[in-house]
């Protein structure tokens, strides 16, 4: 028997998901042999930005009323006083082809050339204030007891929780990454690796009730050291396997076990791949220092190249970068921190076009919140909506989607202090995205519950 | 906090090194002598084991040996507990403190010193008698989180002080450790209370809300309401209750202003604004002293705080002193109902299992409440009953037996790993070294996913509430250490335990490739008798395991089996005996048995 041959776990009939010890559900779902598949390969790349983005400083109005608005808000300009206002004529402008009703006009943050380029060239494209949402929210509603609003707003870990599964007020163990794995499962079945893959530890974002994502390094997995393809090394990476494939008393025993066992089913074909990946032009395997980031870009674009040798039609890959919980030394931190996602996203995109992969892969931003707009001294505190970031061939570029709220303090979408109520929620975003991904109409509801308290299902930014 | 970055690339880390003084004994027998007119049987080896293993960082032959020579399975626990107790604390701080050049050269590279500290870290929690102190401190480490990654980078005597505030505190007053948590300058830098202004009227500028959110969320009383056994109120709707809304965070954010940097004594006219850290370790220097109130910059409005039954106060009055309103705000904390089953919990999942029943939690929570002398928040009297509690030290019985335990942190594996095999460097005094550049490129955390003060926020290295897709989630079960069970994480784990057997032991102590940063282990015990595989395997599950008993047949069979592979030569049976005794130690270094924490 060839034990590098990954075998399928057979899921039962529909509800009736059969656990064997030792193994949790997962990583492989049922096969529906040559049913369904995709013809065609996509990737989605979730690109989370972890403590919350002070994203009012990333895309910013130029037009002079809106500016002042703006500047006022964030107490004039940044590195003054409690100042957190990007000095209007530092902006790069955005130029959109849809130009907005009243006039307004935007830019980018001036450490985000790359950014801006692929904005202008129609590749990238603007969330002007989305964030996690139950229903259609305003100022009157929010204070209104008893609306329905994601519980704990404001608070690290449940609104990243929000983004991940856009459960609402449900209880939910899955993400909508793994959902979309789930749903999927029919019609990726002959994939050797799973649907989900991480660069970027667990994260509950890929969690699927049958799918469990696979979780590598910034530059691929590590293989098993003292393992071999013959003799000794081969029998005791067979010894390893029968450990790890045996049958445990605890939860936490087979919990484990089934972790060893896809790692050591998956090390050597996925390091395979990643070292067969392209030496990209834009994200070189060497002479070029490259943030964690880049790297970890750099190994998607690997795999993407080489998404043949392990039959994928259909990946999600997750990445992130941190830091962006600026209650402090706004002024000092957050040029690195855009100017590195700038960067990295523009070289990702670049080396994908270097494969003519660039209209088959979206990578999307997520971030815990966005930041209020007034000042704590040097920093900003937790927020709710905020700007994110769609880049790729297959994006309707050159466009802001959603509205861009009002800035002003007190105003129709501040809740206090700057805390802006979204205008697009999360669920609308990534309804969009699981659209273009594959994900049927029928089955959205499944991937972002609360998708049909909102009117418009798809937002347009892709097709 | 300064980074919520959850990738892990630690900074400098460093490693290890240490000796451990106890495991490595000899031969087989631990048996003891029982007392002449005991009734009670002794502790059962397993069972000393599990203990340990909750109660230190890790079981070794030798500290079973001596805990079942305490008395029988009815006291000698509590005598443990008791002798730990009354043990001096071990410290990180004089050892940072030492490795400070004096003078200073220009340019030095202050995070460098995070490296003694990770070192002397070792160095307690391999060797320290103070075991179960440290134990209790790593685990407060992870609700009391501060970091070396992001803004305390440069600050490590700071980083060092407050985790040996938390090992002082350990098995004391919870109220006093939540006001020296609140006014250390690494938590103050960590979650930005230090330097917070008040609000100037008419411009944008208001209070941090940073350490008012994560001080009631991650560090007393948690997001919702909690009954005595843990588990969540819920309203007519069956939704949860929220403990406080923005409104209190606002208060308590206002509450905590006026605090930075304590004026040093060579400088008595220090203002808000120009007060500064001292770096270097002089006597009395501000980076370990509590900060210092500045009356300039404290919000003197009244302050929203938590409003529950048998608060005392739901609204801090205006113009008290900045003080006076600490104490206010940190009484109605520490006295809100949430904090004894909130805390009680957490230790319970940090010490003994991920699964706890809620009638445990509620005899732990109870105990936070009152410790039987009308004393609420004695850690101690929390520690001894979460440690001596039934559940802790009966076998787990019916539907229990498949959830009782925990997987083991790490960090915590790595740490029995090199207690139960004597695990040492070369360095000086045998002190232990990090093997920064050998062993651990990159850092502990890099590996393990952990290390001391290396959290890559806030929200530790783990979820409390973490879940894996599968059969723990689906019973609403958690396991918060599998979340650093990645593909990723335990490959490289198993890898360590394949290099430290083969590689680095004391047969290459005294060659040519001994490096004093790289940590060495002692196996001549099975190196002696590596011809049997069966002598040999049973003889490792005895160190690590506590007994023959606690390998499945599976692992038993197959690593019997990978050990007969390697035929032992007549003729220079060295290299044959060493694969041996490799295949031995890793097989149950990286089963699913020694990842579980009984």
């Amino acid at each position: 028997m060839d034990r590098n041959r990954r075998k399928f776990l057979r899921a039962a009939a529909a509800g009736g998901v059969a656990y064997a010890f030792g193994r949790t559900p997962g990583t492989v779902y049922a096969q529906v042999a040559g049913t369904g598949g995709f013809a065609d390969y996509k990737a989605l790349v979730c690109l989370f930005q972890f403590g919350g983005n002070d994203s009012w400083n990333m895309v910013v109005p130029t037009s002079a009323a809106e500016y002042n608005a703006y500047s006022a808000s964030r107490g004039g300009a940044i590195g003054v006083g409690s100042g957190l206002a990007i000095p209007q004529a530092s902006l790069l402008p955005l130029n959109s082809m849809t130009p907005d009703p009243n006039g307004a006009t935007y830019g980018i943050h001036p450490s985000m050339a790359g950014m801006q380029t692929l904005f202008n060239n129609g590749k990238a494209a603007v969330m002007a204030n989305v964030g996690p949402l139950i229903k259609p929210t305003t100022k009157t509603q929010y204070r209104t007891a008893g609306w329905d609003l994601p519980p704990q707003l404001f608070s690290h870990n449940d609104q990243q929780d929000q983004w991940h599964s856009l459960r609402g007020k449900l209880p939910s163990k899955t993400g909508w990454g793994g959902r979309v794995a789930d749903v999927l499962a029919s019609q990726t079945g002959s994939q050797q690796l799973a649907l989900n893959v991480s660069l970027a530890g667990q994260t509950f974002f890929q969690a699927g009730a049958v799918a469990a994502p696979y979780v590598m390094g910034a530059t691929g997995p590590v293989q098993f050291q003292g393992f071999g393809t013959t003799g000794i090394g081969l029998a005791r990476r067979n010894a390893f396997d029968a450990i790890a494939s045996g049958s445990y008393g605890t939860v936490y025993e087979r919990g484990f076990a089934s972790v060893q066992k896809r790692a050591s089913q998956f090390a050597d074909r996925v390091s395979a791949a990643v070292a067969a990946g392209r030496n990209f032009a834009a994200l070189p395997n060497a002479g070029v220092a490259l943030s964690p980031l880049a790297q970890q870009l750099r190994t998607v674009a690997k795999l993407i190249d080489q998404r043949a040798s392990l039959q994928m039609s259909r990946q999600i890959f997750f990445v992130s970068t941190g830091g962006f919980d600026t209650h402090d030394d706004l002024f000092a931190d957050q040029p690195g921190l855009l100017g590195n996602i700038s960067a990295s996203v523009a070289s990702f995109y670049d080396a994908l076009t270097e494969i003519g992969m660039d209209n088959s892969a979206t990578l999307f931003t997520h971030s815990d919140f966005g930041r209020t707009l007034t000042s704590n001294g040097d920093g900003s505190d937790h927020a709710w909506g905020g700007v994110q970031l769609v880049v790729g061939g297959a994006v309707r570029g050159r466009n802001i989607y959603g509205r861009y709220p009002s800035l002003t303090i007190n105003g129709p979408d501040d809740v206090g202090g700057g805390r802006l109520i979204p205008s697009i929620s999360s669920d609308q975003y990534a309804a969009t995205l699981a659209s273009w991904f594959g994900v049927q109409d029928a089955d959205l509801p499944k991937v972002a519950p609360s998708i049909g308290n909102f009117t418009t299902r798809n937002l347009g930014f892709l097709g | 906090m300064k980074d919520l970055a959850r990738s892990v690339h630690a900074a400098s880390a460093a490693l290890l090194l240490v000796l451990a003084g106890c495991g490595g004994g000899g031969g087989g027998g631990t048996t003891t002598t029982p007392p002449p007119v005991a009734t009670n049987p002794p502790v059962a080896k397993a069972e000393a084991f599990r203990f340990l293993n909750q109660a230190s960082f890790g079981a070794t032959e030798a500290e079973a040996t001596r805990l079942i020579s305490l008395g029988d399975n009815t006291n000698s626990y509590t005598r443990w507990v008791d002798a730990e107790v009354a043990k001096p604390v071990s410290t990180l701080l004089p050892t940072v403190e030492a490795a400070y050049p004096n003078p200073l050269p220009m340019g030095f590279n202050l995070a460098s010193l995070n490296a003694p500290r990770v070192e002397k870290w070792f160095d307690n929690t391999l060797k320290g008698p103070d075991q179960l102190r440290q134990r209790v401190a790593w685990a407060l480490s992870q609700v009391f989180v501060v970091s070396q990654i992001g803004a305390l980078q440069n600050l490590p005597n700071a980083t060092a002080d407050f985790y040996d505030m938390l090992a002082r505190d350990a098995l004391g007053d919870f109220r006093k450790l939540l006001e020296e948590v609140t006014l250390h300058p690494a938590m103050g830098v960590y979650l930005s209370m230090l330097g917070n202004q008040k609000a100037i009227a008419g411009t944008n500028l208001r209070p941090d809300e940073n350490y008012a959110r994560e001080v009631m969320q991650l560090m007393a009383i948690g997001l919702v309401e909690l009954n005595i056994d843990g588990s969540t109120k819920r309203d007519a709707s069956n939704q949860p209750i929220s403990t406080y809304n923005q409104d209190i965070i606002e208060g308590f954010a206002r509450v905590f202003t006026g605090w930075r940097w304590a004026c040093p004594t060579t400088t008595p006219t220090c203002t808000f604004a120009n007060t500064r850290p001292q770096p270097q370790p002089l006597p009395g220097y501000n980076q370990i002293k509590p900060m210092q109130f500045y009356a300039e910059q404290h919000e003197t409005g009244t302050k929203r705080v938590l409003s529950y039954t048998g608060a005392a106060l739901t609204t801090i009055p205006a113009n008290q002193t900045g003080a006076k309103d600490l104490q206010d705000a940190l009484d109605n904390i520490f006295n809100h109902p949430n904090v004894g089953p909130f805390i009680s919990k957490q230790l319970i999942q940090k010490l003994v299992t991920s699964n706890p029943s809620p009638a445990y939690v509620q005899r732990a929570a109870e105990k936070f409440n009152n410790d039987g002398n009308g004393k609420r928040g004695n850690l101690e009297a929390v520690v001894r009953a979460i440690l001596l509690d039934t559940e802790a030290r009966n076998a787990p019985a019916g539907t229990a037996t498949t959830t009782a335990g925990k997987v083991k942190e790490p960090l915590l594996r790595l740490t029995q790993f090199w207690r139960a095999y004597g695990g040492k460097s070369n360095g000086t005094g045998g002190v232990v070294k990090l093997g920064a550049a050998v062993n651990f490129a990159g850092g502990v955390t890099a590996v393990f996913g952990q290390g001391p003060s290396q959290s890559p926020s806030v929200f530790n290295f783990f979820s409390p509430f973490y879940a894996p897709p599968g059969e723990i989630a689906d019973q609403n079960l958690v396991s918060p250490e599998l979340q650093l069970a990645t593909e990723y994480l335990n490959t490289q784990v198993t890898n360590f335990f394949w290099q430290q057997p083969q590689l680095y032991t004391q047969v290459q102590a005294a060659g040519a490739t001994f490096n004093a940063d790289r940590m060495f282990i002692t196996t001549t015990d099975e190196l002696a008798i590596a011809a049997d595989s069966e002598t040999l395997i049973n003889r490792v599950a005895e160190k690590l395991l506590g007994g023959t008993g606690q390998m499945s047949a599976t692992l038993k069979t197959e690593a019997k089996a990978q050990i007969d592979r390697t035929p032992v030569p007549a003729t220079n049976p060295t290299a044959a005996l060493t694969t041996r005794v490799t295949d031995a130690i890793y097989f149950i270094a990286i089963s699913p048995e020694f990842a579980l924490q009984r």
